[in-house]
């Protein structure tokens, strides 16, 4: 068995629910310090990001998930 | 204004984010051969670059302008008081039009911008105003924008150099490329976890050193139960999609709130009455 497939396999479906689970984690990973989090929504809370930005971010999980799962199947050898 | 809490709590986070950067340096070192020098002039040039960059597309994004003297007296006035309270220079004031109630801080001691929103203005009374002002000039006074820059700094170094250490010891094969982009990725999140919740923290500070500075936590508790009940508002009576999404994932739960940089509102209006 190839570990370091089956490696980007588990981390890839593991980064793939977060962002599913939690568009914003990922997105404020990213900007926070490069430019205000407080900027975009109201005073006194972390700015939302649009839903376009969050269904985005969705998809990439969602494809990293699928890219998750087809390299678990290549590293046991299923395909 | 000195606060023994905090800096315990940065000494942690610091040392933390340090051992992650000093790991990055040594792997960048073994990986390149580059030299000390060159690996911290880098560091130094990438935060810088942030630094400049960031100050700069936040305040051209919301269109904000220099605040006119004669036409806004009195929030010239206090935040006058309010930086001389605080010992720093009086910031670059600005307005803009940002539709909702907001206001935030960019750059650093001495060379700090304060940008307020027209909505804001027309929301509070100018006492509340005084104690949104406070809380945005103490972000200047304890470097807060300086320690998010550097804090993302950090972790962006340290996300690139996991990510190369990857593809480096691999086959180059597809797996590799995936699995370097999604390690880049969590290691990401991980170093910006410890960010996130050392900037929560100087939230609290900053809404104690504004307390401090206008002798009560009363009128920032206000202005922000104000905007929030605005907020509340707004969620109950539109309807459109937008609004909706804000309803369902608006109350942070897990995940989100580990990344949140701000605290709950109400723990910071209870800690300010307090």
């Amino acid at each position: 068995m190839d570990y370091r497939t089956l490696l980007a396999a588990v981390l890839g479906v593991g980064l793939g629910a977060v962002l599913i689970a939690a568009p914003e984690a990922i997105l404020r990973a990213h900007t926070v310090g490069r430019v205000p989090g407080d900027r975009g929504g109201e005073y006194g809370s972390d700015g939302e990001p649009n839903e376009g930005i969050r269904r985005l971010v969705r998809v990439v999980g969602a494809a990293l998930v699928l890219a998750g799962l087809y390299f678990g199947a290549v590293a046991v050898g299923a395909v | 204004m000195r606060h023994p809490s905090l800096t315990a709590r940065m000494a942690v986070v610091g040392s933390i984010l340090f051992a992650f950067y000093a790991v990055a340096a040594v792997v960048a070192m073994g990986a390149f051969g580059a030299p000390l020098w060159l690996v911290l002039v880098g560091s130094v040039l990438f935060v810088g670059v942030q630094y400049k960059v960031g100050k700069w597309a936040a305040i051209r994004s919301v269109g904000a302008e220099d605040m006119p003297e004669g036409q806004y007296q009195e929030i010239h006035r206090q935040v006058e008081a309010l930086s001389e309270e605080m010992g720093i220079d009086k910031p670059r004031f600005m307005i803009a039009r940002m539709g909702v109630p907001n206001a935030f801080a960019v750059g650093r001691k001495g060379a700090g911008t304060v940008v307020v929103s027209r909505e804001l203005l027309a929301t509070l009374d100018a006492d509340e105003v005084e104690g949104v002002l406070a809380h945005e000039l103490a972000h200047i006074a304890n470097r807060d924008v300086v320690m998010m820059v550097l804090g993302q700094g950090i972790a962006s170094i340290v996300a690139i150099v996991a990510q190369w250490a990857v593809l480096l010891t691999g086959d180059n094969e597809i797996a590799d490329f995936f699995l370097a982009i999604v390690v880049g990725q969590l290691v990401q999140m991980l170093v910006m976890l410890f960010v996130m919740a050392i900037s929560r923290y100087r939230e609290y500070v900053a809404d104690s050193d504004a307390a401090g500075a206008i002798g009560s936590g009363e009128t920032l508790a206000r202005a922000l139960e104000k905007i929030s009940r605005g907020n509340e508002r707004a969620g109950e009576s539109a309807v459109d999609e937008q609004v909706n999404a804000l309803c369902i994932f608006g109350e942070e739960r897990g995940l989100a709130r580990l990344f949140a940089t701000h605290p709950p509102m109400e723990k910071r209006i209870e800690r300010l009455r307090s």
